[in-house]
């Protein structure tokens, strides 16, 4: 059956500015390509993004699944295992062949997965753009678990995880630091997942993941680049408009409770430079404070000019890189720093340095200077992700999955511009406090003690 | 009248309904022609010798730009392996009349990038940031490429932390892998050690090796500074004329490249590097490969796609990953240099498993040689070819970056606007040469990160071992 749609037509109230503050110049004026964005909803509630640009010979087309690890129950870790599992066949198609049709025609594909959504990408040039939109539905439709295929892939899953995780002291430390960060809301555990859930995940589960949130109204589609966006959406109307959905979307609703006191983990590993990473619980993504915190990141660690990298590195030369930055989640965020010591120096002693700097940005205001740099790139860094079709794409669909809407640039360059001194004290006060903030150190065993064994192989 | 659109709609949906999904129609043919936008681009020569190429794009408010010095760290001695990455490193730590803090600063308050990065064949030093800011940049690029400080407490300093660094580097198995393949396909040469030097090399470096070597490197006899993005080709003409155009050295060569590494021992034989703490084994096995300016080098590369360099659907990743879930990653590539090369097939597995993922890797290396590329995986793989190459040309940023590698190795200028025509003419009996021509699983190199007492037992079959500590 073929279904009317609803069609929310809404093309973003953008007037770009003419000149730029100060008058003609001879520069470009930054004009946001979002405004071309057209925003349509079929009746089962998929939602889609097109963004055309014919000066590019690219186009990405991405679907963003608002499910992520936060929404595991049982088995942690089944959302990325899932993610790999929908490149491994349907009812029509061979375990290879989805991947094996978008690189013969040398498109690009992928997915990621995090704690809040689960991302697949193709990004082709526009003659591919219609297998891509009907390869993607097939699999929406028509995917099939099988025991075998998932037993072959959780294997794969499991060297990924030891490629970045158990073998890596960064992958080691950032583990352990959401684990102690988080006490009880899903993100203290990894996206990629425990090991021993990852080994028992059954079929059954994977199939019952997929029904709850690979619905049409819990998706959104984006499309950008070069493609005409009248076709382009009729084929997607046609490809996915017979999905079914679902009346409930299950969400867990932890709230983290506040933390009063510092907690701190260490994890023994074969390492020569140790790593020192803290977390503070911050807020989530979209929040007021969120471009002040922005801002003191730069301040922090931004280039050679920033705060750590001149006293930790350059003046005390206790640690061979020392940075941080506010990472914004949908329902929490944290600040974290991290810290990679000199082999040859303390790590109590590049710590207490760290912090003393923290103590720093608590206690003094940062100066105008520095205020100008932070605002300024984040300004750069906001245009230099304007560059690509894939880039665009994911903006506009992480706005759409997070907020609903999408942000203008504008909007954006205020919230920036509008920064203090003040604020930037203030959101360093509210945040960086000791009592809220997590420590984990990564160093090697003490002399003479053996080194942990890796942990006992696969069960198969 | 009512009637007649619902019959319409009716009859629209049935011809929407029986239409073959899109992966029943063949692939399309691979376009071809050129690809460079030559309205936007621009080439001037300087009496000097340096070369300018300037490309236009007033799509975004940025600019990002280069100075490219045709030699790397390939044009050292050995004993002086790593100078090159050491005194790039140092440009922008002090130049000018500014100090380390204060250059650093006046990078910062623009919000912009400048640095160095240096490969075995060149030396870049770029910058990018708003246009507003480009005659900031371009003075403060030019600071760095032509009056860097080499001040005697920042030159300690970076010794110490490259010290440091090489130290830290072991943490890493990726990192690892990759010296001890080096070392076991090169020993003796330059290519046989790391980019950055070991602590014998660095230990020697000072402020006046470093500014010696800028001297030797830095003339403006066959470099090329590029600018692409917001601004206008006559100012950016200008404004790098005013800057560079009186940089001293015309009558200067820029230092000869390496020798020719010699020919790798032509035996299979196996490295292993013990970290016994890992669960999972990272094996680089290979040997040598290749020039960048090899006449077959795109044979070679188009008939990679279908062997391991092809992603999800090339042979060793179908087999090792989707077939026998042994690994995340395996792939194989040649890397190109000057006067050399390799050819690598990378992969990580659990330790346990090594010996068997090795053995398979093996078998298709033979398998490469006795079963070449199919009619069909000929096909596949121009197609990936040029799909990838379209791909990748995205951004007027990309496009340069290619044309100044061209122009880095001597390779003709319209190199990219044929590229796609050259693919299409490959047929499978070129892609057979190719595999014939340059894999030789007889004489591999095996080089595998992880506990030795796990793995020396499983690798012993494949030929000599010799374990070393990282």
């Amino acid at each position: 059956m073929r279904r009317a749609p609803f069609r929310v037509f809404l093309l973003l109230a953008l007037v770009p500015a003419l000149f730029a503050p100060g008058g003609l110049r001879a520069e470009t004026t930054l004009v946001d390509p979002a405004v071309n964005t057209r925003v349509e909803m079929l009746d089962n509630g998929l939602t889609v993004l097109l963004l055309p640009d014919r000066s590019t010979p690219v186009v990405s087309f991405q679907v963003w699944v608002k499910a992520g690890s936060r929404d595991e129950t049982r088995y942690t870790g089944i959302a990325h295992l899932f993610e790999h599992m929908m490149f491994k066949g349907t009812r029509n198609l061979g375990p290879e062949d989805y991947t094996r049709y978008v690189e013969e025609r040398g498109g690009r594909l992928n997915a990621y997965t995090s704690h809040d959504v689960t991302v697949y990408f193709e990004d082709v040039t526009a003659d591919t753009l219609p297998l891509v939109i009907d390869l993607e539905a097939e699999r929406m439709a028509h995917l099939e678990v099988t025991p075998e295929l998932l037993d072959s892939e959780r294997q794969v899953v499991l060297e990924e995880r030891r490629m970045r995780t158990e073998d890596q002291p960064q992958g080691r430390a950032f583990e352990a630091l959401l684990a102690t960060s988080f006490r009880a809301h899903a993100y203290r555990w990894p996206v990629i997942g425990w090991r021993s859930d990852v080994e028992a995940v059954p079929a059954e589960a994977c199939r019952a993941f997929f029904d709850t949130y690979y619905a049409p109204n819990n998706l959104v589609v984006a499309v950008s680049g070069d493609f005409d966006p009248d076709e382009t959406f009729a084929r997607i109307e046609r490809a996915f408009g017979a999905m079914e959905p679902v009346s409930e979307i299950p969400r867990s609703p932890t709230v983290e409770p506040e933390q009063r006191g510092e907690r701190r983990d260490t994890v023994l590993f074969d390492v020569r430079a140790p790593l020192v990473m803290t977390a503070w619980h911050a807020p989530p993504t979209g929040h007021e404070d969120g471009a002040a915190l922005d801002a003191l990141s730069v301040i922090l660690s931004s280039g050679r000019s920033s705060r750590l990298y001149r006293r930790l590195v350059n003046d005390e030369q206790v640690a061979l890189s020392a940075g941080g930055g506010y990472w914004e989640m949908q329902e929490a965020g944290i600040f974290y720093g991290s810290l990679s010591v000199r082999p040859d120096a303390s790590v109590e002693r590049a710590e207490a340095l760290f912090f003393e700097e923290i103590e720093r940005v608590r206690s003094e205001p940062v100066s105008e200077a520095e205020l100008d740099k932070a605002r300024r790139t984040l300004e750069v860094n906001l245009v230099g992700g304007l560059r690509t079709a894939h880039q665009l794409g994911r903006r506009v669909a992480q706005d759409w999955v997070s907020f609903g809407r999408i942000r203008p640039l504008d909007e954006r360059l205020a919230a920036i511009r509008a920064v203090t001194v003040e604020d930037v004290q203030r959101v360093a006060r509210t945040y960086l406090a000791p009592e809220r903030r997590s420590v984990v150190q990564v160093v090697a065993p003490p002399e003479g003690d053996a080194l942990a064994a890796p942990t006992p192989e696969d069960p198969s | 009248m009512r009637r007649a659109v619902g019959l319409l709609a009716v009859g629209l949906a049935l011809a929407c309904t029986s239409a073959p999904p899109a992966w029943e129609l063949p692939p399309p043919e691979p376009s071809e022609g050129p690809v460079v936008p030559q309205d936007r681009l621009h080439r001037v020569s300087l009496d000097n010798g340096l070369r300018l190429l300037v490309m236009e794009d007033h799509s975004l408010p940025r600019v990002s730009m280069g100075l490219v010095i045709p030699r790397g760290a390939a044009a050292v001695d050995v004993e002086q392996a790593g100078l090159v990455s050491y005194m790039g490193e140092l440009l922008n730590r002090g130049a000018g009349e500014r100090d380390a803090l204060a250059f650093a600063q006046a990078v910062d308050a623009l919000g912009a990038s400048l640095g160095t990065g240096s490969d075995w064949d060149s030396i870049t030093v770029y910058a990018s940031g708003l246009s507003r800011d480009f005659d900031a940049l371009c003075e403060l690029l030019a600071d760095a490429a032509l009056r860097p400080r080499f001040e005697p407490e920042e030159a300690e300093r970076l010794r110490a932390q490259r010290l440091a660094g090489l130290e830290r580097a072991k943490d890493d198995p990726r990192t690892l892998v990759g010296w001890s393949f080096a070392e076991a396909l090169f020993a003796g040469h330059v290519y046989g050690i790391p980019e950055v030097g070991t602590p014998e090399t660095v230990a020697r470096f000072d402020a006046e090796t470093a500014r010696a070597a800028h001297a030797r490197f830095f003339v403006p006899d066959g470099a090329v500074f590029y600018v692409s993005g917001d601004i206008a080709t006559e100012r950016a003409v200008a404004r790098v004329r005013e800057l560079f155009g009186s940089w001293d050295g015309a009558q200067r060569e820029p230092p000869p490249s390496a020798a020719a590494p010699p020919a790798p021992p032509a035996e299979r034989r196996v490295v292993i590097v013990d970290r016994p703490d890992l669960g999972q084994a990272t094996i680089y096995l290979g040997h040598e490969g290749l020039t960048r300016t090899d006449p077959d080098r795109i044979a070679v590369q188009v008939m990679n796609l279908v062997i391991g360099g092809g992603g999800f659907s090339s042979r060793i990743m179908s087999r090792v990953r989707e077939d026998e879930g042994l690994a995340y990653y395996a792939y194989s590539g040649y890397g190109m240099r000057r006067d050399g090369g390799t050819f690598v097939v990378a992969t990580g597995t659990r330790a346990p498993e090594a010996g068997r993922a090795i053995e398979m890797i093996l078998e298709e290396l033979e398998l490469a040689r006795s079963n070449p590329p199919s009619v069909q995986e000929t096909k596949h793989a121009r197609s990936l070819a040029v799909g990838r190459f379209s791909l990748g040309l995205e951004t007027s940023d990309a496009i340069l970056s290619s044309l100044v590698d061209l122009d880095v190795y001597g390779l003709p200028p319209d190199s990219l606007d044929t590229y796609r025509t050259r693919v299409k003419q490959l047929n499978q009996a070129d892609l057979r040469e190719a595999a014939l021509a340059t894999i030789h699983p007889e004489r591999v190199a095996i080089v595998v990160v992880g506990p030795a007492d796990v793995l020396k037992p499983q690798l012993e079959r494949f030929g000599p071992v010799s374990v070393v500590q990282p």
